[in-house]
């Protein structure tokens, strides 16, 4: 009896540790995340603060007064509990700006105008006022302010697409040979695909220029998408020789014995078994292709794809934390769109295989 | 329907492996003829160049005359049944069955009919509309007949179809199998390693062994006149007993002298051996012709070894040497393991085998 209740103790207390292990692993692996979305929507002067606020804040308090030079604005601060005077001018204008930019702050120059004029009219040495916050500022921002986000987002997703294309096509016939025939130097072949990706796309880059230019394909989205497929064909031929395997031949050839020619057979009874497969070798290419950034910045100039465009928000002029945090989801969005619509797609056919 | 002749056909995979080696022969129309060995003899190979699956190194096959040896397998006019069934795991068994009858033009009320005819005669009516996956091995096993018989083949080939089921379902399926065979008249070829599977099954056998065919009979041919050693051991459960026997002649009588006994043999037996010179053979006697004897008839005693009660009978196994030898005997009466018993003969069934050749000894 009384082991009986220990083994239950100790059963409960190896689940909890097990839980306990498992949702720090989990809150590890959100964090990160959550940070960074979070930090998407925060204002600037707010992406600057220490510590920083976990949540963004849905208004700005603000407090109207009078300056040495015009009017004296201060913000509530949600972290030190008090108002902070952030400006002191008599341009409206610059007030204005200075609200939605660094405030990120909707506010209109006779909304301002409103709040002066009862400012004037009062007997207080200062009045209050709260404005909601404009949450998608960031986003409206990079979008606007990075001239290039909008044509290199259209040419990431054609490099990806390209990627996809040019990969699937020739790996997907390749890992088919791998898996249905045996030909002469298959395992060094099947290893030399590998060969090619334990090249860091750095180590390969410079070559790549040259040949690039050669082929006038230097700062062109097909020409990188053939530097991307150059290392996802070796992934793809691994993935679907595994599909193809996986799919007995004699279903191919009991078409073929009921009438079908061995391209019919393919198409009608490989290839469709093979689909979900190759939906999700399409993901790991999208993936690959759509994140990619240092060989972008090397093989692209005039024309950067959406990545180039996110990495230069970081470091260039107008590097704002804030700012990049929404490039960097404005990119994780089709990634994540693209993953759970292929999930879906994959997942409701024949019930069969789970990515 | 149509005949199935096959001539000097060989199969070499690279230069070393000789899957099928040098076979020739022909199914008659209609026929059932199971093609049996063990593991690894080639009937496997042989099927896939029937079908056309697997390239001929030598050697012609005819369909109803037609050479169809360089012919791809759509259009030699075949149907197979294969041993994983390889029924076509996206399409409905509607689509698996049709199919076929699509690439063959056929008419849309038309193939239905058909699908609707085979889907009865398998008894599968009720499974039209499902997703293979959605079906036991037996109901899967329905389906790829049904797929097969539903082309009217010239040739019905079948790969241990029925290796992939429980014993009992086993059973059950070689009786309709053979009741599908009657009402559809297939022209069949059929595979397994299995020899009770052959015995109840075929019109006749063709015994495979190392890619060469050792023998070509009816079931009762290969049972009571097995060409060699091979085949007597291979065909029967349990199998042909084989004593190692010195041949002596006393007088008029021919005498077979084993350690354990000295068997005179009948005027008939005698003749069969009358062109044979060595003076070794080897004896085999089926378990079923070692008969209970007494006294004055033995040719031996021995103790039981070991019981197997069948309920219609019993095998006995004693033991002779280092050999197990087994006899099957009446249920009754019952035998207990150390009874002595008296055992004899039965002249008329006895085979003789050179040990050299291995080949059976007269006819
Ligand atoms: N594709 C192949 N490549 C090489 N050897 C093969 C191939 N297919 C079969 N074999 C060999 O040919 C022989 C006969 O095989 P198989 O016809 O499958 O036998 P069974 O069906 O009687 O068991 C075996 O020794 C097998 O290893
Ligand atoms: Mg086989």
């Amino acid at each position: 009896m009384k082991s009986k209740t220990n083994k239950k103790v100790i059963k409960a207390a190896k689940e909890t540790v097990f839980y306990l292990f498992l949702t720090t692993l989990i809150a590890g692996m959100l964090l990160p995340v959550y940070f960074i979305i979070s930090l998407s929507f925060l204002s600037t002067r707010e992406a600057y603060q220490y510590p920083l606020p976990l949540v963004p804040a849905i208004k700005t308090d603000m407090e109207l007064g009078y300056g040495e030079r015009g009017y004296l604005l201060s913000v509530w601060d949600r972290i030190d509990k008090e108002y902070q005077t952030v400006l002191d001018t008599a341009d409206l204008e610059k007030m204005e700006y200075y609200i939605k930019s660094q405030l990120g702050t909707k506010i209109t120059e006779e909304e301002l105008l409103i709040e002066t004029s009862r400012l004037e009219n009062s007997d207080e040495e200062s009045i209050f006022f709260t404005k909601p916050r404009a949450l998608l500022n960031n986003y409206d921002t990079f979008f606007t302010v990075t001239r290039d986000a909008v044509p290199a987002l259209i040419r990431s997703l054609q490099i990806a697409g390209l990627t996809i294309l040019i990969s699937l096509s020739i790996g997907g016939l390749a890992g088919y040979a791998f898996a249905r025939y045996i030909f002469r130097g298959k395992d060094t072949l099947r290893f030399s695909v590998l060969f090619v990706r334990m090249f860091p796309g750095v180590a390969i880059a410079l070559p790549m220029v040259f040949i690039l230019a050669e082929a006038n394909l230097y700062d062109e989205p097909l020409g990188l998408s053939l530097i991307y497929s150059v290392g996802a064909i070796g992934l793809t031929i691994w993935i679907t020789a595994s599909i193809f395997m996986g799919i007995p031949v004699s279903l191919e050839e009991a078409a073929q014995v009921f009438g079908a020619s061995k391209f019919q057979a393919f198409m009608k009874v490989t290839l469709p078994l093979a689909l979900p497969g190759l939906a999700a070798s399409a993901m790991y290419i999208f993936l690959g292709a759509w994140n990619e950034t240092v060989a972008a910045i090397i093989l692209t100039q005039f024309k950067p794809t959406f990545s180039v465009v996110v990495y230069q928000t970081l470091l260039g002029a107008s590097g704002q934390v804030n700012l990049a945090a929404a490039g960097g989801i404005s990119m994780a969005i089709p990634a994540i769109f693209f993953t759970f619509f292929l999930r879906k797609y994959i997942n409701r056919m024949w019930g069969g295989v789970k990515v | 329907m149509a005949t199935l002749e096959i001539k000097n056909l060989t199969k070499k995979f690279g230069r070393k492996i000789i899957a099928v080696d040098n076979i020739s022969l022909e199914v008659h129309d209609g026929e059932f003829l199971v093609l049996l060995g063990p593991s690894g003899c080639g009937k496997t190979t042989t099927m896939r160049m029937i079908a056309g699956l697997e390239e001929v190194t030598d050697g012609t096959i005819l369909i109803g005359d037609v050479d169809v040896t360089e012919l791809p397998p759509r259009k030699r006019n075949v149907s197979m049944v294969f041993q994983n069934y390889a029924i076509w795991p996206h399409m409905t068994v509607y689509e698996n069955i049709s199919y076929a009858l699509k690439l063959k033009h056929m008419g849309k009320s038309e193939i239905d009919q058909v699908v609707h005819d085979v889907a009865r005669m398998t008894k599968i009516s009720e499974l039209l509309e499902r997703l293979p996956t959605q079906l036991s091995g037996g109901q899967q096993q329905r389906v790829a007949v049904a797929r097969a018989i539903a082309v009217s083949p010239k040739v019905f080939l079948m790969d241990e179809p029925l290796s992939n089921l429980d014993a009992k379902l086993r059973v059950s399926m070689r009786t309709e199998l053979k009741t599908i065979h009657a009402s559809a008249k297939a022209t069949t070829v059929f595979v397994t390693h299995d020899q009770s599977e052959a015995m109840s099954i075929a019109d006749r056998i063709v015994i495979m062994q190392g890619g060469k065919i050792v023998q070509i009979g009816s079931p009762e041919e290969v049972y009571e006149k097995s060409a060699d050693l091979f085949v007597a051991d291979f065909i029967g459960t349990p199998p042909t007993n084989f004593f190692d026997v010195e041949l002596k002649k006393t007088g008029e009588t021919l005498h077979l002298v084993h350690p354990h006994f000295d068997l005179s043999l009948s005027p008939k037996n005698a003749a069969l051996l009358q062109g044979y010179d060595k003076d070794r053979l080897v004896l085999g006697v089926r378990p079923e012709n070692i008969l209970l004897a007494n006294e004055q008839a033995k040719i031996m005693s021995t103790t039981v070894l070991v019981v197997e009660p069948q309920g219609s009978h019993q095998v006995i196994a004693f033991k002779l040497d280092e050999n197990i030898i087994k006899m099957v005997a009446p249920a009754q009466p019952k035998m207990k393991t150390g009874t002595t018993i008296h055992l004899n003969f039965k002249q008329e069934a006895l085979r003789f085998f050179d040990p050299d050749s291995t080949l059976a000894i007269g006819n």
